[in-house]
């Protein structure tokens, strides 16, 4: 593929962290699957239609590999979603391998037992935040809610220390990092000896976690080798905390922002926090690209040719926001009559941790808005801190219930 | 109403629990579908196609 000059350089700038570039309404009319140049200056294929994105991520005939990997377009300079993973000859036998692996670990019946628990440190980290906000007047809800609580969980999931979150969240950081070079691969090493050296220390007395529960297979399995194991459970940890962390601050700044729907939420938390959360997972919209596939075969789809080999970036944020599907798209509002959205995904690869994030988004957003229901933004949105990394999402969530 | 899975199809998203907790379960040992009940009241009807469209594997069938 030539890299002609009309093609669109990624990242499109966003005005804000709630709002998209306006051209992808354009490119989703226009151009559903548009030629592009990724962040890391290589050609790809932008998809922001849903109903393609919906029908690629369900085609077998793209995955996650690439036949020759050398070749294969990079996508930037994070060290995640940044190009091919896995063994192009056996990336279905491996994938099927891992999800029977970890399936059971985070069913949806699971995850609704861990709830009362989840309630539990949500309180807690309340309680600690009122106490704050007594003497201080304005308290940091990213640092005491939307980070510890995810964090706990999946520790517990994974048998990882609590004590260790500053050292991961950090490495997290880092390895999601757009705009810190070579820097973010050397993260992704180092988390890689932190798992190393988590998983020798478990050996010898292996727990009820899913760690352990990937030692003891990869042990009883000679297809499932050491360091395929240790990236997936770098993998588990980075984005079973990352997200909905980030998750949870945007779902604060759209409440915060429309009103409205907080106050309907406070209204009667238990009925409306559904809604509010499939909201949540259709309008956040954290980082700027999206899902990235490679063709395993020639595709011809909406008008274009794919070849084999050639990277497809898969927005979901722009799928989403499709004006086609949902009607006033980019508003929040969780009463619109639309159930469905892309935002775990689909296909093979929705996302395994869907029940546990909407269990705690769930026990979040009833805990909130039950509890603090003054509560609003004691900055403006635009003067937030956004991440620049490849999840992004915001640093900080200052908030204030005092009476103006 | 008739309502048919497909487990060589299920990725044990767990949607479909989620959606209609009477209908469907997960399996424990693979946390694939388990069907609970073939044949739903017609007013279990929108829970149950909701599951079926949210299904990220297309692996629910619903026939009136």
């Amino acid at each position: 593929m030539s890299i002609a000059p009309e093609r669109l350089q990624l990242p499109l700038p966003r005005p804000n962290v709630l709002e998209l570039a306006p051209l992808y309404a354009l490119l989703r009319r226009e151009a559903p699957i548009a030629p592009v140049t990724t962040p890391a200056g290589d050609p790809a294929w932008l998809v922001t239609r849903f109903e393609e994105v919906r029908l690629l991520l369900g085609d077998k005939r793209f995955g996650r590999s690439h036949p020759n990997p050398d070749q294969a377009a990079r996508i930037s300079t994070a060290a995640v979603q940044d190009g091919p993973t896995g063994e192009y000859e056996t990336e279905e036998a491996d994938h099927a391998r891992m999800r029977r692996l970890l399936t059971p670990a985070f069913s949806a019946k699971r995850m609704r037992m861990l709830s009362d628990h989840m309630g539990q440190l949500t309180e807690g980290y309340l309680d600690a935040l009122v106490a704050e906000h007594e003497t201080a007047g304005v308290v940091d809800l990213h640092h005491g809610l939307a980070f510890p609580l995810p964090v706990a969980m999946i520790c517990r999931l994974l048998g990882v220390p609590e004590a260790d979150r500053e050292l991961f969240a950090a490495l997290s950081e880092r390895m999601a990092g757009t705009a810190i070079g070579e820097e973010a691969h050397q993260a992704r090493e180092e988390f890689f000896r932190y798992m190393v050296g988590l998983i020798e220390t478990k050996r010898p007395d292996l727990g009820e976690d899913v760690i352990s529960d990937l030692v003891r297979a990869q042990g009883a399995d000679s297809a499932f080798d050491y360091e395929q194991m240790v990236r997936l459970c770098v993998g588990l940890l980075f984005a079973g905390h990352e997200t909905t962390v980030n998750r949870i601050g945007l779902g604060v700044l759209f409440l915060m922002t429309n009103r409205e729907h907080w106050d309907r939420l406070v209204a009667d938390p238990q009925g409306h926090v559904d809604a509010v959360v499939e909201e949540i997972m259709r309008l956040g919209a954290p980082g700027d690209l999206g899902l990235l596939r490679y063709a395993r075969e020639d595709v011809d789809i909406a008008g274009v040719t794919i070849a084999r080999g050639d990277a497809l970036i898969l927005s979901i944020n722009a799928a989403n926001r499709d004006v086609d599907v949902y009607s006033e798209a980019e508003a929040f509002d969780p009463d619109r009559p639309e159930r469905t959205h892309l935002g775990f995904g689909h296909g093979a690869h929705f996302c395994i941790g869907a029940s546990l994030a909407r269990t705690e988004l769930r026990v979040v957003f009833e805990a909130l808005a039950r509890r603090l229901p003054e509560m609003r933004l004691a900055k403006d949105v635009s003067e937030l801190e956004v991440r620049e990394t490849l999840t992004g999402g915001v640093s900080e969530l200052p908030v204030t219930w005092r009476s103006a | 109403m008739k309502v048919t899975v497909d487990q060589e199809k299920c990725v044990g998203a767990g949607q479909c629990v989620l959606a209609a907790d009477d209908v469907f379960d997960q399996r424990d040992e693979d946390g694939l579908v388990d069907l609970l009940n073939p044949s739903p009241s017609d007013d279990r009807g929108t829970d149950v196609r909701h599951a079926a469209a949210v299904c990220p594997a297309a692996a629910i069938s619903v026939e009136d």
